[in-house]
């Protein structure tokens, strides 16, 4: 049998569902076994000024991308739906308001602006649902009801959908999105002659396996909860605000505490406060949030504080593009403070790492007493994936402070020098266990000391516990052919995926093409790496920011040239770009 | 002429290609928009029964593709449907709830498939095709089919039959002869089709006429004033066209049976121009109004209005050896006789 793999987008103006019907569909679609990987775009504007897309990508194949080219297209608002035809396909379909209140203005209507082979069904969008429920509010169900009806969508099971989408609404509501949605549907089968080809009829039977749908910020939420978190302190920022919302009313069921600071600078010290307490702690921030940070950083690592750090990447610099995603805070992340500042940085590549990112987070800051930063992006925070229950940490992770033992408490020294760099932590309130740490270098015992011969000690004992941590980390992850590679991939973060699909297809296509890509991007695991390029011709690193951030710090490691693919467009990468790009380079 | 004149002509056929290119070659400036029901692009519509019997593939079809138009600079909306017309204010309405406001105007909509009024009770079980979408499903039917019955009233129906004949096909042809579009058929001529027809081993029935048609499952049978009996998969209906006009009435823009210009091809209203096999001329020599069918007469029209349009003051000359009685207009008609 053949795949089926199509691309949806649902655009219309904030306040008018649309985030929320692309979600309801998505559910719906998940529970007859498809893939699903989607990304919502919304304006930082209050309702009625700004532009929503809830893009979703369906398939019965495994996929690492949300697709660039759409199939299917609603327009529950025209004019903004107008340029999202620039990457409709080319027999793609739009569903449209075919009864709006009033004339669109000339150039405002999508249906003016469609191509040869675009095909378009025009529904009454807003007199169906004022039939339904006297007023327009559910023009989002109507059209979910048609596109049930023109692409083999079960449309009883997707009403149960809806009403456990809206089961702690008022009964009104949820009859009201209801009958709006059986509007639709009726309406499209009774008028609608189908000419396109798409369809969902070959899902998979229902998806009997556990699985959950949930995007990266959730799935980082959910982590940290699951590692027994019990501090969150932070300020919203767009867009790792969500953390901090799920955080709000989850961590107190847990005992936990979240404490909205008075900004960025509070947060990160509140953090510092409750790891030095020996609590589990985190704060989450975007680019300008995590340069506030960065002072405490230095303390994370000097004092010998856990510190977990997430920084969900939107374009920069400066507070630069709220809602657009982007991979340009790497060097910040992995060098950004003052002082040689030793510190693990996460990135994971897809939701699922969002959620072993985080647990194998807490795990490194307790266990090697430092700073982890983990960094989203825009695009991985919102992406929505279908994923299978993800596994929780075990008790070693949860459990991974080296303590002092008896012995060592009999004369007890904080900072004392061993072979991993990795000192006994006694948590305050230890008996025997009392020390005391600053900001200032310091020795064994905690006593700020200047002196040259201690500081490189003791520099030299804060950057070991990075390298005896190296098998400690996932190895980095190697797909495709392990030898006579024509095109190396080296990837990072979300970017990952697309590198993954297009080395797919350009193996299909007989290339030999193989992606490295690591959920520990600092410190690096040089010998995976070496072995990696040293079976690759020719090395390409795709990335989402403007100056080659993470090919610049990889060339420091393994000495050649590499190609870049560097994209600021606010877009995540596709497959077709890197694909693109590999095809050049192997032709030239 | 300015950037800020619109121009818009409505149709994509012969005469709004010539217009728009007429239009484009001498004013750079002004804005040009197409505006056209049909959703592929400009095509040989004389070429449709080929590619129905299966003869040709659809690139063949094509006289000039989508990006031509984008690169004269031309607006080309295709698969819209104009609903009304304010001529007063200037402004088109579009099914699809857009309006847009013109300067000047060219209507050049070309003509709809005729059906006989004795035929509508079976319209349901008759196929007509004139544009590419009518044929898009019909090709695959025709495919599938073994038996097909033409229902033969116009120039078209007797070279579709023959494309049927080579794509293999067991055809029947009933010839409406006095309903025949446009000319009439002397007898001396319905005598040559049939000798014709026959040696091609086609059906034929020449004076005979539909009684009855019925439906069984996927079978038709059409039952004759004579008693015959025809089996058939499909039943093409091919009668001619009438003008695509009907969006135009209550605009107060003079319409008859196609939209009535004056030798100028100017209608009623200041600014609005029609051309092709829509328009109905005043000849002031024949002092009366004429039509026209065929694509050179509609390339020409379409020239001429869009000269007139930008100022000049053409007028449109009928050739008269090519001119026939139909209903009582003149009819133009400048290329049946290649049949």
């Amino acid at each position: 049998m053949s795949n089926t793999d199509i691309v949806l987008e649902i655009c219309g103006s904030a306040g008018e569902g649309t985030i929320s019907s692309g979600e309801i569909f998505n559910r719906y679609i998940s529970s007859i076994d498809f893939e699903i990987m989607s990304f919502d775009t919304y304006p930082s504007e209050i309702r009625g000024f700004g532009k929503c897309v809830a893009h979703s990508r369906f398939s019965t194949q495994k996929i690492f991308t949300p697709g660039k080219y759409t199939d299917i297209l609603i327009a529950l608002n025209d004019a903004h739906s107008i340029s999202q035809l620039g990457h409709l396909k080319d027999t793609g379909v739009v569903i449209y308001d075919s009864k709006p209140p009033k004339y669109h203005e000339e150039d405002k209507s999508i249906v003016g602006w469609m191509e040869p082979g675009m095909i378009s069904y025009g529904i009454p969008f807003n007199d169906l649902a004022q039939k339904a429920a006297g007023n327009s509010r559910g023009r989002n169900m109507v059209a979910l009801g048609a596109v049930c009806a023109l692409f083999g969508v079960d449309h009883e099971e997707f009403k149960n959908t809806i009403i456990q989408r809206y089961a702690k609404k008022k009964q009104i509501v949820i009859d009201n999105n209801v009958n709006s949605f059986v509007e639709g549907y009726n309406w499209a089968n009774d008028n609608l002659t189908k000419i396109d080809s798409i369809s969902f009829k070959k899902g998979k039977n229902k998806n009997e396996k556990e699985s959950i749908i949930i995007n990266g910020n959730q799935a980082v939420a959910k982590a940290a909860i699951d590692s027994e978190l019990h501090l969150y302190a932070g300020y919203p920022i767009t867009p790792a605000t969500k953390i901090m919302e799920i955080l709000s009313h989850e961590l107190p069921k847990k005992n936990g505490i979240m404490l909205q600071t008075e900004d960025e600078i509070s947060a990160i010290g509140n953090v510092l406060g409750a790891g030095f307490a020996g609590k589990r702690s985190m704060t989450a921030t975007s680019g300008p949030g995590f340069a506030l940070m960065t002072e405490f950083m230095g303390l994370s690592v000097m004092a010998q504080i856990p510190a977990v750090i997430v920084n969900s990447q939107r374009g920069g610099p400066s507070t630069g593009l709220p809602t657009k995603t982007e991979q340009s805070d790497f060097n910040a992340a992995v060098n950004g403070g003052t002082g040689d500042l030793p510190r693990f940085v996460i990135a994971p590549a897809s939701v699922e790492e969002c959620y072993d990112g985080t647990t194998l987070a807490f795990y490194l800051a307790e266990k090697y007493q430092t700073l982890v930063v983990i960094l989203l992006d825009f695009f991985l925070s919102n992406s929505i994936r279908n994923i299978d229950e993800p596994t929780p940490p075990t008790e070693k992770m949860l459990n991974s402070n080296i303590a002092p033992n008896e012995k060592e408490l009999k004369d007890y020294v904080r900072f004392k020098e061993t072979k991993t760099g990795v000192s006994p932590r006694s948590i305050p309130g230890t008996p025997n266990g009392m020390y005391t740490t600053t900001g200032l270098e310091n020795n064994e015992r905690g006593k700020p000391q200047y002196d040259g011969k201690l500081h490189t000690k003791m520099s030299d004992m804060r950057y070991r516990k990075l390298n005896s941590a190296l098998n400690d980390v996932p190895k980095p992850k190697w797909t495709g052919p392990k030898k006579d590679i024509d095109v190396g991939i080296l990837s990072w973060g979300s970017s990952a995926g697309a590198a993954y699909e297009a080395a797919t297809i350009a193996n299909k296509n007989g290339h030999r093409v193989a992606v490295l890509s690591s959920l520990v991007v600092f410190p690096v695991n040089e010998v995976d790496l070496t072995k990696f390029c040293n079976e690759s011709k020719q090395i390409l690193i795709p990335e989402l920011n403007y100056s080659g951030q993470y090919a610049n710090f990889i060339a420091s490691y393994i000495n050649r040239p590499v190609e870049r693919l560097n994209m600021v467009s606010g877009l995540p990468m596709a497959s077709e770009d890197v694909l693109s790009k590999i095809d050049e380079m192997i032709a030239s | 002429m300015s950037a800020k004149d619109h121009f818009i002509i409505i149709g994509n056929g012969p005469a709004g290609n010539n217009a728009a290119e007429v239009l484009r070659e001498n004013d750079k400036k002004a804005r040009i928009s197409i505006i056209s029901t049909e959703s592929f692009s400009f095509y040989y519509r004389h070429r449709l029964k080929d590619f129905i019997s299966g003869r040709i593939p659809a690139e063949d079809l094509v006289v000039k593709h989508y990006s031509e138009y984008k690169d004269k600079n031309i607006r080309l909306r295709l698969g819209q449907f104009v609903e009304k017309i304010d001529p007063e204010k200037k402004i088109l309405y579009l099914k699809h709830m857009e309006k847009i406001n013109y300067t000047k105007l060219i209507i050049a909509t070309g003509g709809s498939p005729r059906i006989l009024p004795s035929l509508t009770i079976f319209q349901d079980y008759l196929t007509m095709f004139s544009t590419y979408s009518d044929t898009v499903g019909l090709r695959h039917r025709i495919e599938k089919a073994k038996e097909i019955v033409v229902l033969g009233g116009d120039l078209t129906s007797f070279s579709f039959v023959k494309s049927l004949v080579k794509a293999c096909k067991k055809v029947s042809f009933l010839l409406f002869n006095d309903a025949f579009w446009p000319i009439s058929l002397t007898s001396e001529m319905i005598l040559k089709i049939e000798e014709n027809l026959k040696s091609h081993n086609v059906a034929t029935f020449f004076n005979d006429s539909v009684e009855m048609i019925k439906k069984s499952k996927s079978k038709y049978t059409i039952e004759t004033k004579q008693n015959n009996k025809i089996k058939s998969d499909i039943i093409i209906s091919l009668m001619g066209m009438i003008p695509n006009i009907r969006f135009i009435l209550g605009s107060s823009i003079d319409t008859d049976r196609g939209v009535l210009v004056d030798a100028y091809l100017r209608t009623n209203f200041k600014d609005i121009y029609a051309a092709g096999d829509c328009a109905q001329i005043y000849n002031p020599i024949l002092k009366n109004y004429w039509v026209s069918i065929g694509w050179m007469n509609a390339e020409e029209q379409g020239k001429i209005a869009a000269l007139n349009l930008l100022g000049d003051s053409k007028i449109i000359e009928p050739p008269k050896e090519e001119i026939f009685e139909y209903e009582g207009i003149k009819v133009n008609t400048s290329w049946w006789k290649k049949f």
